[in-house]
C-alpha cells in the first residue's frame, strides 16, 4: 500500500506547516525545561550547602541532591513536554494515519480492550496492570482490523520480614496487539506460540509440550521450519490444520523474520489475533529531535506500513472460501 | 523377595502405560481416517449442485459431468475397500479440477453468482479434506514413531502392531504444472 511520489509530495507539503508550528512549540518546551533545570539545580545546591554546613556528613548530602534534582528534572520534563506530545500525536500522527488511508481511525489514548486481549488466550497469566495507547482501526481491502500498543503486567509482592513489603511489576506482554478478520470461517480456538522448549530440548521438549495441560491439544505440523519456530495448540486437530495451511505457515514465517520479533497468533471467532512483542514505543514524537524533520514522520509511516502489511503478507484479503 | 516383587510391579506398570498409550494412538489413527470420510461426504453433497449449475451453461462438458456423477454414485454406494475408495476420490478430484479449468471458456458461467458461491464452497471443502489428510498423516507418524522407538517398540511387537501407511497425495496432484509442456502441444 505505498503511495505514488505525487501523493507523497502533496502529503509532505500539507504536513510541513503543521510540523513548523510544532517545532516552535518544541523549542519552547526545551527552553522551559532548561530554565527549570537551572532552578532545580540551583535550589538543590543551596539546600545541599545549607545541610552540609549545619551537619557535616561527608558527601552524602551531595548524593541526595543529585538524586533529588534528577527526579525533579524528570518530573518537570514530563509535565512540560506532555502537552507538546499530546498535540503532536493528535495532529501529526492523525494526519499520517489519514494520509495512509482516509477512513482509518486513530485514537492516541485508546487501546485494544482487555477482554479482547484475554479472550485470545495467548497469555494465560492473570493481569494486574493493563495499559496501552495508539489505537488504529479501519478496513483494508476486505479486512476489518484494529491494533494498538499494549503493556500487560502482573505484580509480585515480597516482604522483608520487618513488615515492609515491596511490589515488583513483571511484563506479561509489551508490544503491538493486532486483531483482523480471518478469511476462513472456523469455530474452535487455535494458538500459535513462539517455541522455546523444542528449541532448547529437542525431542524431549516436544514431549514436554504434549504434557501442557493449560493449553488444548498439541498440533504437530509438517513444516519443519515452522515447527522449530512455533508451537501450536488447538481444540481441533483438523480445524487447526484447515486454518494453518502450508501456505499460511510459510507466510507467517516470512512475516516473523521481516518483523524480527516474537510473534504470537490466536485464531478465534473467525478472527486472527496477533501479538508482536517489541520494546519500541511506536508513534511517539521525540522531544530532542526537530519536529520538522520529515524522517520522524517517515518513521511513523514505515511503522504503520509494517503493521498493516500483516494483512497482505498473510493474504487475509483473499476470498477463495465461502466467507464473504 | 521384595526386590523381585518391586521389579515385577514396575515392569507391569510400564507395560500397562505403554500398552494403553499404543491403543490410544491406534484409535487416533482410525478416528483421523474416519474424519477424512466426513470431509469427503461434504464434497459428494456438493457435486449434484455443481453438475446442475455447469450443465446450464457448458453443454460441451457433458462427458466430464456424467463421469463425475458416476464416480460420486460409486463412491457413495459403499462396499469399497479403503484403497478403492482413495482411488475413486482421487478420480473425483481430478475430474473436478478438469471442470474448473474448462469453466474458463464459459464467461457467463464464471460470472454466475450461484457458481461463484459453489466454487468457494468447493475450495473450502478441498482445503478441509487436505487438512483432514494432514491430520491423519500426523497421527500415523505419531503411531509409527511409537511402534518403532525403543522401548515402546517391544510392547508394540507383542501387540503385533505394524507400521501404517501415510496418506500419499496422488502424483498427478503433486506434480507442478510444467508451463513449457503446455506450449509444446
Amino acid at each position: 500500500m505505498s503511495d505514488t511520489t505525487d501523493e507523497t509530495l502533496s502529503f509532505e507539503q500539507k504536513i510541513t506547516p503543521i510540523l513548523e508550528k510544532f517545532e516552535v512549540q518544541r523549542k519552547q518546551c526545551i527552553k522551559k525545561w532548561t530554565i527549570s533545570m537551572f532552578v532545580i539545580g540551583g535550589l538543590c545546591a543551596v539546600g545541599c550547602l545549607f545541610i552540609s554546613q549545619s551537619s557535616a556528613q561527608g558527601f552524602q548530602p551531595f548524593l541526595i541532591a543529585i538524586v533529588v534534582s534528577g527526579l525533579l528534572g524528570a518530573g518537570s520534563f514530563y509535565l512540560i513536554t506532555r502537552s507538546y506530545k499530546k498535540g503532536f500525536k493528535d495532529e501529526v500522527v492523525t494526519a499520517v494515519v489519514r494520509a495512509y488511508q482516509a477512513d482509518f481511525e486513530y485514537h492516541p489514548r485508546s487501546y485494544v480492550s482487555k477482554s479482547k486481549f484475554r479472550e485470545s488466550k495467548l497469555f494465560l497469566k492473570g493481569i494486574d496492570r493493563y495499559k496501552g495507547e495508539d489505537h488504529i482501526s479501519g478496513t483494508c481491502g476486505k479486512t476489518d482490523f484494529e491494533f494498538s500498543e499494549l503493556h500487560a503486567e502482573y505484580k509480585t509482592t515480597t516482604s522483608n520480614g520487618k513488615g515492609r513489603t515491596s511490589t515488583q511489576w513483571h511484563t506479561i506482554f509489551k508490544g503491538i496487539f493486532f486483531i483482523a478478520d480471518f478469511h476462513k470461517d472456523f469455530r474452535t480456538h487455535t494458538v500459535v506460540l513462539p517455541d522455546t522448549a523444542e528449541k532448547l530440548f529437542g525431542f524431549l521438549g516436544k514431549k514436554l509440550q504434549e504434557m501442557n495441560f493449560t493449553r488444548g491439544e498439541l498440533i504437530k505440523l509438517e513444516d519443519p521450519e515452522f515447527e522449530r519456530e512455533f508451537c501450536v495448540y488447538g481444540d481441533d486437530q483438523i480445524e487447526a490444520r484447515y486454518i494453518l495451511s502450508p501456505g499460511l505457515m510459510r507466510r507467517i514465517l516470512s512475516y516473523r523474520s521481516k518483523f524480527g520479533a516474537k510473534m504470537y497468533l490466536a485464531f478465534l471467532h473467525s478472527k486472527v489475533y496477533i501479538a508482536l512483542g517489541t520494546d519500541k514505543n511506536h508513534f511517539e514524537p521525540k522531544v530532542f529531535k526537530p519536529a520538522n524533520d520529515l524522517s520522524q514522520v517517515q518513521e511513523f509511516r514505515n511503522d504503520l506500513d509494517m503493521i498493516i502489511d500483516i494483512i497482505e503478507d498473510l493474504n487475509l484479503n483473499a476470498r477463495l472460501w465461502s466467507k464473504e | 523377595m521384595w526386590v523381585i516383587l518391586i521389579v515385577v510391579a514396575v515392569l507391569a506398570l510400564f507395560y500397562i502405560i505403554v500398552y494403553n498409550g499404543l491403543v490410544e494412538k491406534k484409535n487416533q489413527v482410525e478416528n483421523a481416517f474416519a474424519s477424512i470420510d466426513t470431509m469427503l461426504k461434504k464434497r459428494y453433497d456438493l457435486i449434484p449442485n455443481l453438475v446442475a449449475t455447469v450443465k446450464q451453461y457448458a453443454s460441451h462438458e457433458k462427458e466430464t459431468l456424467t463421469e463425475i456423477t458416476e464416480l460420486r454414485a460409486k463412491a457413495m454406494s459403499g462396499g469399497l475397500s479403503s484403497d478403492e475408495q482413495v482411488q475413486v476420490d482421487n478420480q473425483i478430484s481430478k475430474a473436478m479440477g478438469g471442470i474448473m479449468v474448462a469453466v474458463e471458456s464459459y464467461p457467463e458461467l464464471k460470472a454466475n453468482e450461484n457458481f461463484i458461491q459453489l466454487q468457494r464452497t468447493l475450495n473450502e471443502t478441498e482445503e478441509q479434506i487436505s487438512a483432514a489428510r494432514r491430520a491423519f498423516n500426523a497421527t500415523v507418524t505419531d503411531f509409527n514413531n511409537a511402534i518403532e522407538m525403543f522401548p515402546s517398540s517391544i510392547v508394540a511387537g507383542m501387540m503385533h502392531y505394524t507400521r501404517r501407511q501415510l496418506f500419499e497425495i496422488p502424483k498427478t496432484e503433486r506434480e507442478n504444472v510444467d508451463v513449457g509442456k503446455l506450449f509444446d502441444s
